[in-house]
């Protein structure tokens, strides 16, 4: 319902998007039946496709064409999907959008290939652009989002790490991505420099709102509403901004060391859960969330206006008010 | 160019090879990079062999040998093991790799280069897939996805800097080499999903060792020829023929056991 919501704030990019969800399609068509079904059913599985929204919408503020725009929009989302599926091997998901994942409809050996595929597909049409620039930025963007994960896995179970280590960690994970996707969308329709780099701190400063609200809601989501287990970031040792923030009171402190990195009854998860969401940690997390949000709207300001900056705004306000 | 000379080449470009992809984290949990002598010797064989050679050809050959890794990486990861660190690490390594090799090319201006590799890795990938399929499938069709797996990767990088003469000797030899490790694994009961496939289109296992141990006779005698194909001089013939000999023996030794 509210993915629904987020596809009609960009509703004026709706011929565009149907176009870019056929050139998807094709691009994971291959002669491997097996390759083919796994990457339809996570291609189907759905999302948000917010990459390929943000490379069009950056597209505007230069001279804008379908056909150029798409060979930047497709190979994004198609990365973003190759992450997908190699997460939930390294999470051991089961499902994912309320689907079962590739590792668990087949296996995790045909879940690193489909990844391996769709990220080569990617590779061979972004290739097609020949803009240094273009694949100085991505190949850094991907070799930074791996370390983010690395560092995350690192990290898992240490309660007490720093702030900074979490904000170094989601912008690695998530904010470069999007970031990313808004300068490449930017350069490859010949914005200026000056336009390039506030779409690219737009999408940056998107990002990391964008990953502490889906860290938030983590805990104040239902399962059904996830489509996942609550609370699955704790389980599986991921420490989050809520947890962070809610680890100050000294009683919560001792109860989510106590939780942590065992095997936690359905009871006992969904305590740790209402523990979070009952205490201040939420709302100190969207505080922090809608600062970031204040910094994206800043740069958005300093864009021209019309049709793009309207849209970008919106999905601002609606990333930080979302609630699924 | 003498063996010792050959060798030393082999080992610092396994060393730089290293050296890209090293990352503190991985190298602690994961068994760390795959880099493979043999396929190292045939990246750098149109090297040895005189031919036109360049720092861009070099770091080319260097990035195919990370993609390797990479892919070989995700070979690594099992099957019903709980969320364990190495694991976890593991896909990430291959990821990583993925994105070194990328940025490397990027930084030599090889845009080219990532496409080529980035088809071959699509080949390579449903190749591997296949042998998850349910359907029962020809042998000839087995032999040519391991074929693919093995050499597509290296097979690419000659044709892109035609060096393609070398391809034949290339592909029987570490076709051969791939053949002798999975009877070895045959030997120790430890079936991968090669030997499986076999097996089963096979029959049995004894029939699997037999086919195996033919198809060894066969590629070292092609190996024979090819290497008299390329004209290879006397030491590097001798040294590419050293890297198969234990196999020979081994070989032979179980075709007399047999």
């Amino acid at each position: 319902m509210e993915k629904m919501k987020l596809k009609l704030l960009y509703s004026d990019l709706r011929p565009e998007l149907e176009m870019i969800e056929k050139e998807l399609e094709q691009a994971v068509d291959s002669e491997s039946l097996l390759l083919n079904d796994a990457s339809l059913h996570l291609l189907q599985a759905g999302g948000k496709r917010i990459r390929p929204v943000f490379v069009l919408l950056a597209g505007k503020f230069g001279d804008y064409n379908i056909d150029v725009m798409k060979r930047v929009a497709v190979p994004l989302e198609l990365i973003h999907m190759a992450s997908l599926v190699h997460d939930d091997v390294i999470d051991d998901s089961e499902i994912r959008r309320g689907q079962p994942t590739v590792k668990a409809q087949w296996n995790n050996s045909v879940a690193m290939y489909t990844g391996d595929f769709i990220l080569a597909r990617a590779l061979e049409q972004i290739t097609e652009i020949e803009s240094p620039r273009v694949h100085e930025i991505l190949s850094k963007t991907l070799i930074e989002v791996c370390r983010g994960e690395i560092i995350q896995i690192k990290d898992k179970y240490k309660l007490d790490q720093n702030l900074r280590d979490y904000f170094r960690r989601i912008k690695r994970k998530t904010a470069l991505l999007i970031s990313s996707s808004c300068e490449l969308g930017a350069l490859v329709s010949g914005t200026d420099e000056k336009t390039a780099a506030h779409l690219r701190r737009f999408g940056y400063f998107i990002g990391m709102s964008f990953q502490i609200i889906d860290d938030i809601l983590d805990f104040t989501s239902t399962d059904e509403e996830l489509g996942k287990p609550a609370g699955s970031d704790f389980i599986q040792g991921n420490i989050t901004l809520p947890i962070l923030c809610a680890r100050k009171d000294p009683e919560i402190y001792t109860m989510l060391k106590a939780n942590l990195n065992r095997d936690l009854s359905n009871e006992e998860r969904l305590t740790v859960v209402r523990t979070i969401r009952n205490s201040s940690a939420i709302e100190e997390a969207k505080a922090m969330s809608e600062r970031y949000l204040e910094k994206a709207l800043r740069e958005l300001s300093f864009l021209p206006k019309g049709q793009a900056v309207k849209t970008m705004r919106k999905i601002a306000f609606f990333i930080g008010k979302r609630n699924f | 160019m003498k063996g010792h000379q050959i060798q030393s080449k082999i080992i610092s470009m396994e060393v730089e090879v290293l050296d890209a992809v090293r990352q503190r984290t991985l190298d602690q949990f994961t068994e760390g990079p795959s880099v493979k002598e043999s396929r190292l010797f045939f990246l750098l064989l149109p090297f040895f062999d005189g031919k036109n050679w360049s720092p861009e050809i070099e770091s080319s050959a260097k990035t195919v040998s990370i993609v390797y890794a990479a892919l070989h990486a995700h070979d690594q990861v099992r099957e019903d093991v709980p969320i364990i660190k190495e694991q976890q690490l593991t896909v990430l390594a291959g990821d990583l790799y993925s994105g070194i090799y990328y940025q490397m090319l990027v930084n030599s201006k090889n845009i080219a280069m990532v496409q080529r590799l980035a088809t071959a890795i699509i080949q390579v990938s449903e190749k591997k897939t296949s042998f998850f399929e349910t359907a029962i499938r020809p042998i000839e069709e087995t032999e040519e996805a391991i074929t693919v797996i093995e050499t597509e990767l290296l097979i690419s990088f000659y044709r892109f800097y035609n060096f393609s003469e070398y391809a034949p000797l290339a592909k029987q030899t570490l076709l051969y080499l791939r053949y002798a490790d999975e009877l070895k694994h045959l030997q120790s009961k430890n079936y991968t999903h090669f030997l499986r496939e076999l097996n089963s289109n096979l029959v049995h296992e004894i029939y699997t060792e037999h086919w195996l141990m033919e198809k060894l006779d066969s590629l070292h005698r092609q190996i024979l020829v090819s290497i008299g194909d390329c004209s290879l001089d006397h030491e590097l013939a001798q040294f590419l023929l050293h890297q198969i000999t234990p196999h020979q023996h081994r070989a032979e030794q179980l075709t007399r056991e047999g």
